[in-house]
Parts: structure tokens; sequence; C-alpha cells
């Protein structure tokens, strides 16, 4: 364990590589009914690409990391449903909405048959001019789309799927100076006053899905937090100056994956070569400063990676338990009416 | 499902059609509550402990009665780190005491050990749904069973689609690890580190909230129902926990049985009142929440507050 999280040493004798923990996908049963039931009464053989949400949320424990969640409300309702979806049911302060799109196939060669790295670059495309538009700092869950391929086959219950979470590829590496938790980096004022303004911005129903932000610290300690797109206005000096995110790993010697494009952002638009970023925790749904992180990066990308016209390549396949594998699962035991009217019996 | 248990939900749907929901408050009386106390017993516990959020599930089985926006409360990806029966061994060899008040065998306080001499008595008295015909075998499955077992053979081996290497990514940014687990007690094996998603309904026909378990192995894969009866206290993992269909959500789901709920909450209320504690209805779900615990005593789902219970006792 403590083997994989040690940051490895590549290149330059003193450079530690930044390393993220990739995003983990997590399917509710409910997200594979209700496409089941779209594919039948809606979709039909059309394999038209489908736009739909997943939500996440900050790490709320020591020992778990969360994850990229599907469930029912991901995909568009049902047309029977329309008239029953209130907007209330969108995201929370536990459903953090991030757009993603779904492309299902009819069978599954063509499940197989999907060129992969088109679609990955097709998504961080997105990502890249949404950067360079401005768009991903007025809504900056834009900045950790993803993109889920699926086969449902209704005939045998299962569904074939694979989740990419595309990220943007510094070129070289952001190098890592240190990286320690927010409440050692912090004076115990400043922490006070960190927790105070994250559990706000937490709590008010027009930040609480906010999952990228700003956080200045003034000489008196006292923080706050602003959107993305305040930048210019909150350099003052003397300031501290952190970039926060939502991030839903718990690991202590690393920071999750929504963190790449956001440095990505930063160097694109603001070319910053030393950053100070922020990954937000929470212990039991409130600012947890002791597991949150704050580290030290340094940015030092090519000449021609900040042109707009040449996007950076991208990355973020889901692996299948260390595996370049779709996930699979059998849901007939729930689904499959002969087998309901069997154990019904 | 048993055909007596098919009559009996026949029976409840055709109660709960008939019977207007509970307006009059029967919470110190009856340890039940009316729709209105859920509702504002589940926004104390959101308020509290917001890792706790209301929803409003799938719009076809929306129930009329309770706001849309409110059907049924969750808290999803909370941590199971060990099985329920390794506990309860470990408790068991440490010669532990059981049940706090064992003069009528309720169990309601009992702690996660199960009493070694009243055996008998005490399966008695735990409602049994019969409906769960599971082997007393108790050790940990694979996971790969319940997608590659008999039933499942058609699926094929993903291996054969292996992309090639140039797929995905030789990145240096990317932290290589099989998959990102959390410490386990003792790190022999992997498949414990199970999380559940746990919500908590209205039962219109017990006028009590009622429990749900969803479970996911390691790798965030839907766990096989029974395998999620290893993270239940054994004493309830045949009897009081059930499998049905989940009120709000698809498929069938894991259930504490609310048939004892009223009876048990009234037993807490009552040593609560007298200790001269006065119970106030918007805490009823963290005293329901505390005793679910007896039953899933390894799934660390957040019910902590700070107020006054009258004794450290409980």
């Amino acid at each position: 364990m403590s083997k994989l999280q040690q940051p490895t040493m590549t290149g330059n004798e003193n450079a530690t590589v930044l390393q993220f923990a990739p995003f983990q996908s997590a399917v509710d049963e409910g997200f594979w009914h209700r496409l089941s039931s779209l594919k039948l009464n809606k979709f039909g053989i059309d394999e038209s690409p489908i736009p739909i949400t997943g939500f996440y949320a900050p790490c709320s424990h020591s020992q778990v990391s969360n994850h990229l969640t599907l469930l029912a409300e991901s995909l568009p309702p049902e047309p029977s449903e329309q008239s029953l979806v209130t907007m209330s049911s969108r995201g929370n302060r536990n459903k953090c909405s991030i757009p993603g799109i779904l492309y299902n196939t009819n069978t599954l060669e063509g499940f197989h048959a999907l060129d992969k790295q088109s679609l990955l670059k097709a998504e961080a495309e997105k990502v890249w001019e949404d950067i360079h538009s401005g768009k991903a700092e007025e809504d900056s869950a834009v900045l950790s789309r993803f993109l889920l391929i699926s086969f449902a086959d209704l005939k045998k219950w299962s569904f074939h799927y694979w989740f990419a979470f595309p990220a943007l590829v510094l070129d070289p590496p952001a190098t890592l100076v240190y990286l320690r938790p927010a409440s050692q980096w912090l004076s115990l004022e400043e922490a006070e006053s960190l927790s105070a303004a994250c559990n706000e911005w937490r709590s008010s129903s027009a930040t609480t899905d906010v999952p990228f932000f700003l956080v200045s610290i003034a000489p008196n300690s006292h923080a706050t937090i602003k959107h993305l797109k305040d930048w210019e206005s909150c350099q003052h000096d003397g300031h501290k100056f952190l970039f926060g995110f939502y991030d839903p790993c718990h690991l202590p010697n690393n920071p999750g994956w929504p963190l790449r494009n956001l440095l990505a952002l930063i160097c694109s638009r603001w070319t910053l070569e030393k950053v100070y970023f922020f990954c937000y925790r929470e212990n039991r749904g409130f600012a947890g400063l002791s597991l949150s992180l704050i580290g030290e990066a340094l940015i030092s990308v090519s000449q021609g990676w900040k042109d707009h016209q040449h996007m950076p390549n991208a990355v973020g396949w889901e692996f299948n338990r260390g595996k370049k594998v779709p996930r699979c699962i059998s849901l007939a035991k729930s689904m499959d009416p002969t087998r309901l009217a069997i154990s019904a019996a | 499902m048993v055909l007596s248990q098919k009559l009996h939900e026949a029976f409840k749907g055709t109660v709960e059609r008939m019977t207007n929901p509970r307006t009059v408050s029967a919470f110190k009386e009856k340890g039940v509550l009316s729709i209105s106390e859920f509702i504002l017993a589940g926004d104390n516990l959101v308020s509290k402990c917001p890792t706790w959020s209301w929803e409003s599930g799938e719009p076809s089985k929306r129930k009329s009665y309770l706001p849309s926006e409110k059907q049924f409360l969750i808290t999803r990806n909370v941590p199971c780190l060990r099985r329920a029966a390794s506990v309860e061994e470990e408790y068991e060899a440490a010669g532990g005491e059981v049940l706090l008040d064992n003069d009528d065998n309720d169990g309601w306080l009992a702690t996660h050990g199960k009493p070694k001499g009243n055996k008998c008595d005490e399966e008695e008295n735990l409602p049994s749904m019969e409906t769960l015909e599971i082997s007393k075998n108790n050790t940990i499955q694979s996971i790969s069973s319940y997608f590659g077992g008999e039933e499942e053979e058609d699926i094929p081996d993903m291996a054969e689609y292996e992309e090639p290497d140039n797929l995905i990514e030789t990145d240096p940014a990317t932290l290589q690890s099989t998959y990102l687990v959390a410490h386990e007690p003792d790190d022999d094996n992997i498949l414990r580190t199970r999380t559940y998603d746990v919500s908590i309904t209205y039962d219109k026909y017990y006028q009590t909230p009622r429990v749900w378990l969803t479970g996911y192995d390691e790798s965030r894969m839907l766990l096989q129902r029974e395998l999620v009866l290893e993270d239940v206290s054994q004493d309830h993992a045949r009897k009081t926990v059930t499998i049905e269909d989940h009120p709000h959500l698809p498929g069938k789901h894991a259930s504490v049985h609310p048939c004892r709920h009223g009876a048990v909450m009234k037993k807490i209320i009552d040593v609560l009142m007298s200790r001269g504690v006065e119970p106030e209805v918007d805490k009823y779900l963290f005293l329901f929440l505390k005793f679910v615990a007896s039953v899933i005593p390894t799934i660390e789902y957040d019910y902590t507050m700070d107020f006054d219970l009258g004794s450290s006792s409980i």
C-alpha cells in the first residue's frame, strides 16, 4: 500500500512527478433499469450519443474514496414520467452534477469496435475548448466531463460498459514540491477561518455543487472562497492564494483526478508556474482540514502546449481491477421477467 | 418469495391504500411516527449529519403523502471495512457482555455479539420472515462468482478484449495501483472493503422508518444481495433482514424488516424517560439509527450528534 502512494522519481533527479489518483466510477442499479426502459421505449436502434449527468462529492471518509456515481436520474426521464420530474431532483451537496456523454451501442461487436481513442479525444477537446472560451471559469463542473460507452444486452440482462475521465496531460508533467494535510500547512487561525468558509460554501444552495473554487487568505488569517471567474479581482499582495477543488480521493499522498484539468486551466489561462492547490475533503459532511491536503506544484509546459490550436494529449480510460478491460454486470436476477416470475412463485 | 410473505404484502398494500396516514402523534405511546414527524426528524438528520440527503427516487414510485422532494433519505458510499461475522467472533472470544436489558429478550440494545446461553429464547423473539434460504456458509466469497457463475456463463471473458497497450496510456502522472482500497484491519483479504448506500424510507403500514441497504464490492460493482447478509449481525441475517422491492428505487434491496421497530423504539423512549430525559421527536432518527447499528454493526454510516440522552450507556 505505502509503495503505491509514494510518488515516483523520474527524469530530473530532484523532481517528483505529481501523480493523481484516478477517478472511479460507480453505477447504481437504477441507471441500468432506466437505460433498458429508454432503449426499449424511446431510443430503439438509434445509437446517437446521449447527454447524461454524473454525480460526485468531496471525499467524506478517511478510508474510502468517493466515486463518480450514475443514478437513474443521470439519464433523461422516460416519456411517461416527464411531467413528474421536478427541478429539485437534480444535484445537492452530496450529488454535484458533472456533464457526461453516453454512447450505447446496439451490439457487443459495435461496443468493442468503438474507436476509444477518438472518443476520449473528442471529450477532452470539449474541456480544452471550455478552458479557452472561459466557460470553465463560469461553470467549473465542465472541467470534470466524463464519457461512458455501453452495450445493454436486453436478452440476457447484462450490461457491458467502460468509463473515461478525460484529463489533459501536462507536458512535461507537473512536479510536486510538497503535499501535506491542510491543518499542518495553515496556522490555527487560518484553518478555523477556512473551515468556516468551506462549510458556508457547502451549505449554500448556490455554491454547494460548485466543485472548483479559489481560496484567498488575508494576512489577518481571514479566509474567503471565490468562484474561478473572480481570479483577477482577488489577487492581493500578501495574501495566500490556493486553487481548491472537491477531492473525491482519500489517499494522504496524492490529489484526486479533478485537479488535472484545473492545472491545465491554470497554466493555459493564467500562465502560472507555481501553484498552491487545496484538495478539499470532508469528515462526516463538514470541512475536514486534517484530511484535506495543500500542496505546491511547479508547472513548466513547453511553449506549444498553450497554443489553443494544439490540443494536448488526453488520458483517462478507467482501469477495471488493474486491467484495461471494460466492466460487465448481470442484472438478470432483478430484471429478467422469467426469473422474477420464478422467484415470486 | 414465499406465499405467506406474498399474502402479507397484499394485505399490507390493501391496508395502506384504505387507511389514512397517521396524523396524530403516538411517538411516546407507541414508538411510531406520523408523516409530518418523519419529515421533521429527517430534516434534523440532514442538517446535523449532512452526508444524509432527501431524495425523490423513481417518479413512478412516488408516494403522494410525502413531499415530492422528500420521499426518502439516503447516504451513499458508506464504508464497511469488515464483515459482521468476524466482529461477532472477536466479541464472543473476548467474552463480551451482550444485552443491556435481557428481561424480555428484545435485544434492542444488543451490542454486536450474540448471547451464548439463551440462544433459543432469543430466536423465538426475533420475528422470522422465513424468506431467505441462505446457506450457513459465512465465508467471504469471490466476487467473480456473481458474474461468472453457472447462470451467467454467457458473459464473455473480458480478457479476450483486453485493449492493446497503446490505448491506456503510459502516463507518468497517473497513480498506478490495481485499485484504491482502504486500509484493512488485516491486509490479507482485499474483498473486505465494501461500501453501502443506506436509505431510510417511511413505512406507512408500520408507521416507522425502514432501513434499506445496497452493497458494493471494493471496485464498486453491485454486491450480490445474499452477500449483504455477511454485513448484518448474524442474529438478524436470516430473520429480520429480508430482501424486497425498494419503495422508491428500482430493484430488490436488503432491508431491516420494520415489524418490531415501533416496539423497540417505544422501549428506548421508555428507558430515556425513566432516566428523566424527555425525548424529542425530531431526534427520533438518531435513536433509530443507533438501534439499527446493532443490526448492521460494521456499516459506518453517520448518526452522531451532540445531544443529551441522559446516559452514556446508550
